[in-house]
């Protein structure tokens, strides 16, 4: 009799297979790698902005304190975005004649709002409030990153849940005192193991038991 | 079982042996070439459309088209999945019991249990996605690499349902597949020989033959009949029909322990597993028996489907209805003997409540016609057997209804109390299954063996009638140069096989024996030696630890690393994971059973020396073949064929040289 395959065929067919394989094993890691990649997240992609606003000039560089701008994020929910005449206050004075700022200019001559371009946004379901993190020794840069260095402005982390849970299972892991919380370079010192729960008895934080109960965030 | 079984009477035609076997299977198909297939085909394809219609509206609107509400949550979507997974657990079940009882008379019936077990659990597969509500984010009821810190909830029947029906298909696939193999293989030989044939006539062969024949081919993965690997084989058969056993009994108690782990009224009878199993059985083995007489008179297989065949077939579901009948009986019963007062409620809305067809349609449809099989007459028709399956079936979906939508519709408060009715959308998806249902019934009639070849040449006659195959070997001339692969000798007998391998083991000739054949050759195996059992001990290890780690998971992720509370459930709610850490296992198993069977046997091999024995597409019809290969130096082909020749029993029809 002879063959119905060729030699070959063996090789041909423990390839295909493989390939298969290999295909059906690298399907979720692509897809758990396309979904964690900035190109979904956005994480360190800069949009563009009606004006080319510089954090890393205006709070890095001018020193000008985040609550000047964001002026209720230690008592609302919201940390708020600037109207144009927060702008105005310095630029009706300097970089009057600026082509760059003709934009906030026109926006502060025709009563309508410069319309930014969003970085954080969170979906409909999830319930955040600035002014519990702020006051309760979360600092900005905790989820912010480090604003003060960003020349235009963009998302340093992807607000995903495994994100808001890595810190509300361990809130002594993050927690700062009072008066860093507006500290962009601010990192857990060398004591924090113990700091660190000290701190969390004196913001009455409750610990991750209550923390990660689902009617924390979805109200 | 191995080797050949015992000829029992009437499970086969008087003049059937080897070779009419396969061909009354392999040519069925063609038999399917008519007009009332193409009708068949249309209208199963209509409800085809017409369940890819449902599914858009369902995409569009929402559950709501089921008339789902509160307090009916599980309504016609949840009572067609139980029903069709009912339908293919009783199938499976079957199958595995007969494999593992070693009954004779599974012969007939096996491949179509098996087919029934998987197009069931085909059209059930698509349940457990489409009544998720959002259908698209299926996938958050497996454990995958997200990026919400979460676990699916491992207490829920959602994710139980999610694992099952792939451990289902998992095994149900690979015993159905295992035992294709060698299937397969007769059908790549008959379509090579008719390549062949056609060389033969007009110079070359068909492109398309040849494909046929090279399709099959791939498939059977170079299956060549070798005695070790019918030997694993026939382990393999018996591991994963083990298995099968273990998944089914799982997921039905599961499923009944899963209803006891609410508080409504009428869940609770701790018969419950049984009366699940029960009926499952009895619809499984309804459509099974359904089938096998639709195969028998549409594919004219009356010698290898007998009506011994449907007569079993019938006092099987005779037994099965009787079971049936107790395990209500008592369940009404105990209702009344323990006197709470929402039981008896429950019951008494299941006899005359607004949904009570749904009870006397499982007694007029299940339990009453199945007594028609005390009369002898009625087991040897197959008009009646068919009917009262696919009554049995019907009674069955009757069952589902009634134990989650009367139960569901009103419980302890008058609050949740609210009327249900079918709606059309509802009736047209399980409509819409049962389309695809056949659709890939009918597709599956016109391709594949329907009856297992192997199993019914186990034990027929294989009728010697001593002449060697006609195809021409190549002459002492061209293979006296030629480098020899080996010698090989054909046999029309096993017993003739195995009584030449006893005499030439003995003897040193330098060559590695091994036998080819159509069937398991017991004898030949024996005086080989087995090859080690160690396929059953890796795939029960394999299912074993699957199992284990998924309970460790489960485990892991509802009591350590994400604790939440779920009405007040122990944080470590092992009887919970149990379910699908047992699916887990078998389907663990399963597949390692199945790889094991291919790696230890060095398939898939397309290409193969012994492929070159002339007439070796014989050896998956009605010849066996003694292969002596070269190996070591004392290999000397003229004191091989002097030895065959001087056998004193045994000797065989011819004797070539096989070149490399």
């Amino acid at each position: 009799m002879r063959q119905l395959f060729a030699p070959g065929a063996d090789a041909l067919l423990r390839l295909a297979l493989l390939t298969g394989a290999a295909c059906l094993a690298a399907l979720p890691v692509v897809g758990a790698g396309l979904m964690r990649s900035s190109y979904v997240t956005g994480v360190g992609v800069a949009p563009a902005q009606p004006v080319p606003f510089s954090h890393k000039h205006h709070s890095g560089e001018l020193k000008i304190d985040c609550r000047y701008c964001h002026t209720t994020v230690e008592t609302q929910a919201t940390a708020g975005i600037p109207p144009t005449q927060t702008c105005m206050t310095c630029h009706s004075q300097i970089w009057s004649g600026s082509e760059m700022l003709e934009p906030v200019r026109a926006s502060y001559a025709k009563d309508q709002p410069l319309v930014w371009t969003r970085l954080n946004k969170l979906p409909g379901y999830v319930y955040y409030n600035h002014a519990v993190h702020v006051t309760n020794g979360i600092g900005c840069s905790t989820c912010h990153g480090s604003v003060t260095d960003m020349q235009l402005t963009y998302r340093a982390n992807a607000f995903e849940m495994s994100f808001c849970l890595d810190c509300h299972r361990n809130p002594e892991k993050y927690v700062r005192p009072k008066d860093r919380i507006l500290d962009m370079a601010w990192s857990p010192p060398a004591n924090q193991a113990t700091l660190g729960p000290e701190l969390v008895r004196q913001y009455h934080i409750r610990g991750g038991e209550r923390l990660t109960e689902c009617g924390i965030c979805h109200r | 079982m191995s080797g050949t079984l015992i000829p029992r009477a009437g499970l086969l035609g008087r003049k059937e042996d080897f070779a009419s076997i396969g061909r009354a299977v392999t040519e069925a198909p063609a038999r399917t070439r008519s007009r009332a297939w193409w009708i068949a085909f249309a209208g199963a394809c209509g409800l085809l459309g017409l369940f890819a219609a449902t599914l858009a509206w369902l995409l569009l609107n929402g559950v709501g088209i089921w008339h789902n509400n509160n307090p009916v949550v599980w309504a016609l979507d949840i009572v067609a999945y139980d029903w069709w997974i009912g339908i293919a657990c009783g199938a499976l079940l079957t199958s595995a019991t007969l494999r593992l009882t070693g009954a004779a008379w599974r012969s007939g019936i096996d491949r179509i249990a098996e087919t029934t077990a998987i197009l069931a659990a085909a059209a059930a597969a698509l349940y457990p996605i489409i009544h998720l509500g959002r259908p698209w984010v299926f996938y958050w009821t497996l454990p995958y690499p997200n990026t919400l810190a979460l676990w699916p909830q491992f207490r829920s029947p959602l994710v139980w349902d999610a694992v099952d029906i792939i451990s289902f298909l998992g095994v149900c696939l690979g015993l159905w597949y295992v035992g294709l193999l060698p299937d397969l293989a007769s059908l790549r030989d008959r379509a090579f020989e008719a390549a062949l044939a056609q060389a033969e006539e007009h110079g070359r062969s068909r492109r398309l033959t040849l494909l046929k024949a090279q399709a099959y081919g791939i498939l059977a993965l170079g299956w060549r009949g070798a005695s070790t690997h019918w030997e694993r084989w026939l382990t393999a058969t018996r591991t994963l029909s083990g298995l099968a056993l273990v998944l089914v009994v799982a997921l039905q108690t599961g499923a009944s322990v899963m209803l006891a782990g609410t508080v409504l009224p009428g869940w609770h009878d701790t018969l419950l597993p049984v009366t699940f199993l029960a009926a499952s059985l009895l619809s499984g083995v309804g459509v099974t028996a359904a089938l096998a007489v639709l195969v028998r008179r549409a594919l004219r297989l009356e010698a290898l489907i007998t009506e011994r065949h449907l007569a079993l077939m019938a006092r099987l579901m005779l037994g099965l209805g009787l079971a049936s009948a107790y395990c209500y009986a008592t369940e009404i019963f105990s209702s009344l003997l323990h006197g709470d007062a929402f039981d008896r409620a429950v019951l008494v809305r299941r006899l005359a409540g607004a949904h009570a067809w749904a009870f006397w349609i499982i007694v007029v449809f299940a339990l009453l016609p199945v007594q028609l099989f005390w009369f002898s007459s009625f087991r040897r028709s197959g008009l009646v057997v068919a009917l009262v399956g696919v009554a049995a079936a019907i009674g069955s979906f009757g069952d589902h209804f009634m134990l989650l939508i009367v139960t569901l519709s009103h419980d302890f408060l008058p609050s949740s109390a609210h009327p249900y009715s079918m709606g059309a959308w509802g009736l047209a998806t399980l409509a819409g299954s049962v389309g695809l249902f056949l659709a890939l019934l009918l597709l599956g009639l016109r391709t594949l063996p329907m009856v297992s070849i192997t199993e019914t040449r186990r034990f027929a006659e294989s009728h010697p009638d001593g002449r060697p195959s006609g195809e021409r070997a190549p002459t002492l001339a061209e293979t006296a140069e030629a480098p020899l692969w080996g010698v090989s000798a054909e046999f029309d007998d096993a017993d003739r096989l195995a009584a030449a391998v006893r005499a030439l083991k003995a003897r040193d000739l330098g060559a590695r024996i091994e036998t080819y054949g159509p069937v398991p050759m017991r004898g030949a195996a024996d005086a080989l030696g087995r090859p080690a059992g160690i396929l059953p001990l890796l795939a029960f290890g394999a299912a074993l630890a699957g199992g284990a780690a998924f309970m460790a998971m489960c485990l892991y992720a509802s009591g350590v690393d994400y604790v939440f509370d779920v009405g007040g459930r122990p944080r470590f709610s092992w009887q919970a994971f149990l379910v699908p850490s047992v699916s887990f296992g078998t389907l663990c198993g399963g597949l390692t059973a199945a790889v094991a069977l291919l790696f230890q046997n060095r398939l898939p091999r397309l290409n193969h020396p012994a492929f070159a024995i002339p007439g070796f597409t014989k050896a998956s019809e009605d010849r066996f073949f003694l292969a002596l290969e070269a190996a070591g130096p004392r290999f000397d082909p003229a004191r091989i064929e002097q030895a065959l020749a001087r056998l004193p029993e045994g000797r065989p029809l011819m004797v070539r040289r096989v070149p490399l």
